[in-house]
């Protein structure tokens, strides 16, 4: 779009009427989104807040499993992101400049050090609401199983969209044969992207926790999920394998690969930035999402088993907490708790979307990609 | 010596490309997996919705039909099924969303595409982006923190002191939705605008149209259909919606006594405040799938339509 060349400089004018509609149009439409701006920032500040005030003593937490592990990934990643941000604005500055960029490798380099060196230093001072157990009645409940589970249900959902999501994108975009099993396919999904997510959670419900007499499980809700997310998987990945050149697949083809090297190695690495994108993109709804996990991997976290890498526990994400605080909670700070879980929820939303419009930008770069297609 | 071919076939909308050739020993295994993944995608939705309709239409069976849309006393714990509150609770929330939201988030799109430079566009995006992204439950509890007093004092305003008013209930919800499918709207309308091709705008111009006319009296006929499909979308969300909404709308098993200022519920709602509670197997956990159903078949007919729309925009 950026090449265009506008054309309103040259138009007609319009009418004075027409002109106090076009200022009337434009001032609603950015109060509309000033409106929205401001909300998320409201957000932030409401929240951070919460982390501010509670953060300035070490945390002590014993009797957890694997709780100190969590505190050193916890604070690797708080480290690594706040790294990362400063690094992209240095960035941005210097390319607002015209400065040369700075080196990949020594930018790489800096984040994994402050964010390795940040969690040896710190990690017993972090914001004691990113480390501690929820708590029902008394004040000072955390959200850090919350934030494990929450990340955990990505790993685990992603692990079932990522293969049998791009397999069917692929078999769709290269080899389906029948024209009619390809319209069967793309109906299929459109149904499944039209569809409530509390009836996701109500088919989860009844195979999982009633056909199956399993209870409540994070494998249950991931696949749900998992479900959930195929639609817009299979989509782009199945638009972006399509948009790849048809001469990169005949060259591989002439050179004498199979139809199934050709795939694996031209299409699919070819087509990789819109499938990472569209990945990334799944994960935020995983953040997201409420209803479906409360029926299938329930609203408990048990103290036992808080950082459990069991997949047949049940356990709360984040979303669902902030449900359950304002539902069910009995803590006198829950305004104070809802308000933290949000800005983490906001800030874990908002961070996918920056990396998946990043990856869909790097899609565009011709060099990285046919790199990756000619290795 | 060639392994295999590409062979370009007409497709449903333009060309379609297909690798054909022998697969070697192992490859058709992989092969055999693809197809397997096609099949799974289909096999999944067929489950479920195959599921959903067996267990809704035993339900409905259990409870009679007639019942279930004739009364508004939901009590499956005492044997009453009256849904009409559930349903009309839905459709009064979502329709509400759609009067409220989709006007404006359409108006702002046709203001972005037609009249605004390519930075505030980028940067408006990036904005609605992020609020479409926000989790649902988010929206629900500021608007259960920060909405509902607000309405509170609206409906004691509009209704008298005295009156038997809260600030939950119908137009909360409503309200609520409106700024939760805004994003949506917005994002699928800028989609069907820029699909509008450039040589008509220019034609437009070329003939003497101001830019305000070439908005309103070309791109927008063109890309009706789009905006249509856009605003069915944000219907089909909020009708689906359901902890936002279950935080906002009161939960009062019945119909409002107050249309717009006192507690109702809807279909999503009170399946996930019923679920926790009704035995599997038992009339009262069946007529929950058979709302959900009725959810269902709402999201079908919207997809048939968007369908429908979409194929007579490629023609």
């Amino acid at each position: 779009m950026s090449g265009k060349v506008s054309l309103h400089r040259t138009q007609r004018a319009g009418s004075a009427r027409e002109a106090a509609l076009r200022r009337v149009l434009g001032v609603s439409a950015i109060a509309l989104a000033a409106a929205y701006g401001a909300g998320l920032l409201f957000l932030l500040a409401r929240g951070g807040s919460r982390l501010w005030s509670l953060t300035l003593y070490p945390t002590p937490l014993s009797g957890v499993d694997n709780e100190e592990t969590m505190r050193f990934v916890v604070a690797t990643c708080v480290f690594g992101i706040a790294a990362w941000t400063v690094v992209a604005v240095v960035e941005g500055i210097l390319a607002r400049l015209g400065r040369p960029v700075l080196p990949r490798r020594l930018v790489r380099g800096t984040i994994v050090a402050v964010a390795l060196g940040g969690a040896a230093l710190g990690r017993d001072h972090l914001p004691r609401f990113l480390i501690a157990l929820p708590s029902e009645t008394t004040a000072g409940g955390g959200v850090g199983p919350e934030i494990f589970n929450t990340i955990y249900f990505a790993v685990l959902s992603t692990a079932i969209t990522l293969p049998v999501g791009v397999g069917a994108a692929v078999y769709l975009a290269r080899f389906a044969k029948s024209q009619r099993f390809v319209g069967a396919v793309r109906m299929a999904l459109d149904t499944l992207a039209s569809l409530p997510s509390i009836v996701y959670g109500l088919f989860g419900f009844l195979v999982f926790v009633v056909q199956m007499k399993a209870g409540y499980s994070l494998f249950a809700g991931a696949f749900v999920l998992a479900l959930l997310n195929l639609p817009l998987v299979v989509g782009i990945a199945e638009e972006s394998m399509i948009a790849v050149p048809r001469e990169l697949d005949e060259a591989s083809l002439a050179l004498g690969a199979t139809p199934v090297q050709t795939a694996f190695r031209v299409t699919i690495p070819y087509a990789w930035p819109g499938i990472l994108s569209a990945l990334v993109l799944s994960v935020g709804r995983v953040f997201a999402e409420s209803a479906p996990l409360i029926m299938t991997a329930g609203t408990t976290i048990s103290r036992a088993n808080a950082y459990s890498l069991d997949p047949f526990r049940g356990g709360e994400t984040l979303a669902v907490h902030l449900w359950y605080v304002n539902s069910a909670g009995l803590a006198p700070d829950r305004a104070d708790v809802s308000a933290g879980t949000a800005a983490v929820l906001v800030v874990l939303v908002g961070l996918t979307n920056l990396l998946a419009s990043r990856f869909a930008r790097f899609g565009g770069a011709e060099g990285t990609r046919t790199k990756k297609a000619t290795r | 010596m060639s392994n295999g071919t590409l062979i370009a076939e007409a497709g449903g909308a333009g060309e379609r490309l297909r690798l054909a050739g022998r697969p070697r020993l192992g490859e058709a295994l992989i092969r055999g997996a693809l197809i397997a993944c096609g099949w799974f995608v289909l096999g999944t939705t067929i489950a479920m919705l195959g599921f959903l309709a067996r267990t809704g239409i035993q339900g409905l069976s259990e409870v009679g039909f007639t019942t279930l849309f004739a009364s508004d006393t939901w009590k499956p714990e005492a044997g009453s099924f009256g849904a009409l509150a559930l349903i009309v609770g839905t459709f009064a929330s979502a329709l509400g969303a759609v009067a409220l939201g989709a006007a404006p988030a359409v108006l702002a799109a046709v203001w972005l595409t037609e009249f605004a430079t390519e930075p505030v566009r980028r940067a408006y995006r990036r904005i609605l982006e992020v609020a479409s992204a926000v989790p649902s439950v988010v929206y629900g509890w500021l608007a259960l923190v920060y909405l509902v007093p607000v309405f509170e004092r609206l409906a004691h305003a509009i209704r008298g002191e005295d009156a038997p008013v809260t600030g939950e209930g119908l137009a909360a919800a409503a309200f609520l939705l409106a700024v939760m499918i805004a994003p949506t709207v917005l994002l699928l309308s800028l989609d069907a605008l820029s699909r509008v091709p450039r040589p008509l705008r220019d034609a437009s111009a070329a003939l003497g149209a101001s830019p305000w006319q070439t908005a309103f009296s070309v791109s927008v006929p063109y890309g009706w259909r789009g905006l249509l499909v856009a605003t069915f979308f944000g219907f089909a969300r909020a009708a689906g919606e359901t902890m936002a909404v279950q935080m906002v709308i009161g939960g009062a098993r019945r119909l409002p006594r107050d249309f717009f200022f006192s507690p109702t519920t809807t279909i999503s709602a009170q399946i996930v405040m019923d679920m926790q509670e009704a035995r599997p197997g038992t009339p009262e956990n069946n007529v929950l799938y058979s709302m959900a159903l009725v959810l269902l078949v709402v999201s079908v007919l919207v997809v048939l339509v968007t369908r429908m729309l979409a194929r007579q925009q490629t023609r």
